[in-house]
């Protein structure tokens, strides 16, 4: 029994969520009701569901529904489904393999379902129905992401970036990112490359308390809006994402640092509308001029490929019901 | 014999170049790959010691043999260069070029049916014999490694993120290192291999091979030299790499 993302939205799940430390706690508390033999709980910030092995379905969905409904009104009840027999080890399969999730065949419900039945076995809220359950599910769910496409490629923006620099540069590790523009778009690829383990970053801004403050938040350093050119010579990635109706970036400020670059390779990112980059910057050699059409166009292809892999991954799924 | 453990070598080194790209246009990677080159490899150094007991001295005799020692001496470095950098594709794009040296090497009257047995061995000779063609296992790596960048960078260019060879060429970066290094360590043993022909007796005629390996010595200095000092775009680096490793081919003519 659970509520999910397309069954409820953020105001009705945040009231039903479960702090991740807590999982365990709230499976042994679902198995103190009598009827309930086994329970496993997973709350993530798009789903809450409650695993349970019942000895009679009626009643143990009645009990479930019960407690469920403590202190919420009928219409939140409303947004809940409920699944028993084959189509619960159906739904745990294919929650496992990213097929229910909101951004197709992501990897991280597989950590998450892990880590719930994990602190529900610990707290012995499992037994032979749910452990057998829960293990064919993660036996399921490597089958179907090693053997299809349903992982393939980066469905985001910001992840298609990250992913196009490291096949530039390898491991981010020692490369210098440099930020013009202090927005939340410029921030998320900045993050992402910091975290795959970029060692330096550059911030600026027209601001230049905005352009201080998203450095400190990174662990960098800024530069005043008027002298970033010459952090290019250091720069491998430049992300950009200005306000401004020109170009900020000219493909004669690199021709002009190219010599001194030594012709290492340059990755631009330009993900402000208007472009930020001069498109002219492009054709030098080694530099890799990617703008927001491109990333995005990147990111549908993967979404697109991902959704033809969903019936391979059904079909998969049911030889193993 | 040896003409028959040539013939496999090829067969090994085709069949790896074929099955790799078979492979890659199904946007998969093989381990076979690896061992079928390793394959082609244990023939080629069979046939090299065959020659070698024949010769009485390192099979580098005729053109057939030199082919040869330059197809193992280019699978070496792929094992070394590809076990060290863990460069993935690295043998999809060797195993054509072992291949072709190797095909040269079959070609009827490439390799000596009865070779004269080396009465006395000159080891300056031998030296610069052996190093040159280790050179051109180095440099012709060099090459390949050079190709494969330029097919990624056109790649990255168009934003052509889709097929397998996108997803298993090596990052960019790592490429580029590669070729630098390998052309450093070719032009070592190049350099090593031309001090060796200074201290050999040389024979009436050798002054064209003598200029042919100076011009091509002096092309790959500079190359190196404009590297190190200014440093070169990494597409003209490939680019150089491919077209001077080709044009060593002319030095063979030459040879006497």
């Amino acid at each position: 029994m659970g509520l999910n993302h397309e069954t409820a939205p953020v105001e009705v799940r945040e009231r039903f969520a479960v702090p991740a430390e807590k999982l365990g706690e709230k499976a042994r508390e679902i198995i103190s009701l009598s009827a309930l033999h086994e329970g496993v709980v997973l709350s993530t910030c798009n789903r809450m569901e409650i695993y349970a092995a019942v000895e009679d379905k009626e009643s143990g969905i009645e009990l479930l529904s019960n407690h469920l409904s403590m202190g919420h009104d009928d219409g939140v009840m409303a947004h809940l489904y409920q699944k028993t027999g084959d189509d619960v080890r159906r739904h745990l399969f294919r929650l496992v393999s990213g097929l229910d999730s909101m951004v197709l065949g992501e990897t991280e419900i597989f950590g998450q379902v892990k880590q719930a039945y994990k602190q529900a076995l610990e707290s012995g809220a499992t037994s032979g129905v749910l452990n057998r359950l829960f293990q064919k599910s993660f036996t399921v769910g490597k089958k179907v992401r090693t053997n299809t496409n349903i992982q393939k490629g980066q469905t985001s923006v910001g992840s298609v970036a990250v992913d196009m620099a490291e096949k530039i540069f390898g491991k981010l590790k020692g490369s210098h990112i440099m930020v013009i523009g202090a927005g939340e778009m410029s921030r998320q690829v900045a993050q992402s490359m910091m975290s795959r383990g970029a060692s330096h970053l550059t911030v600026t801004n027209r601001s230049l308390e905005r352009a201080e403050l998203l450095a400190t938040e990174l662990g960098g350093s800024s530069v005043p809006f008027d002298q970033w050119e010459d952090a290019l010579v250091q720069a491998d990635v430049i992300v950009s994402s200005t306000g401004a109706s020109e170009p900020v970036l000219l493909a004669s400020a690199i021709e002009a640092v190219r010599g001194r670059r030594k012709y290492r390779p340059l990755f631009l990112i330009d993900i402000a509308v208007p472009r930020d980059i001069e498109k002219a910057a492009g054709d030098i050699e080694e530099v890799y001029l990617y703008d927001i059409d491109k990333l995005q166009k990147l990111a549908s292809e993967a979404r697109v490929s991902r959704a033809e892999q969903v019936k391979v991954c059904e079909l998969m799924i049911d030889e193993e019901i | 014999m040896d003409h028959w453990i040539l013939l496999l070598a090829v067969l090994l080194a085709a069949f790896a170049a074929a099955q790799g790209a078979a492979y890659l246009r199904q946007g998969t990677r093989s381990s076979l790959t690896l061992f079928l080159i390793a394959g082609s490899l244990i023939a080629q150094t069979v046939v090299m010691w065959l020659r070698s007991e024949l010769r009485g001295s390192c099979p580098l005799g005729d053109l057939g043999e030199i082919f040869i020692f330059s197809a193992w001496s280019l699978t070496i470095f792929y094992m070394a260069v590809g076990s060290m950098f863990r460069l993935s594709l690295l043998g999809v794009f060797t195993a054509p070029l072992v291949c072709f040296l190797l095909a040269l090497a079959a070609l009827p009257g490439m390799l000596d049916s009865a070779p004269e047995r080396i009465a006395v061995i000159d080891p300056w000779r031998e030296g610069h014999a052996a190093l040159s063609v280790m050179a051109y296992g180095a440099l012709g790596l060099a090459a390949v490694a050079g190709v494969m960048f330029i097919v990624l960078n056109r790649k990255l260019k168009d934003a052509e993120t889709n097929d397998g060879l996108f997803k298993y060429l090596p990052p960019a970066r790592g490429l580029i290192v590669v070729i630098h290094r390998l052309l450093f360590w070719g032009f070592i043993l190049l350099t090593s291999g031309v001090l060796c022909g200074l201290m050999m007796e040389t024979s009436v005629g050798a002054a064209k091979h003598l200029i042919a390996a100076a011009i091509q010595w002096v092309a790959y200095l500079t190359l190196i030299l404009m590297e190190w000092k200014k440093g070169i775009p990494p597409v003209k680096l490939s680019f150089a790499a491919v077209v001077l490793f080709v044009l060593s081919f002319l030095i063979f003519p030459f040879l006497n």
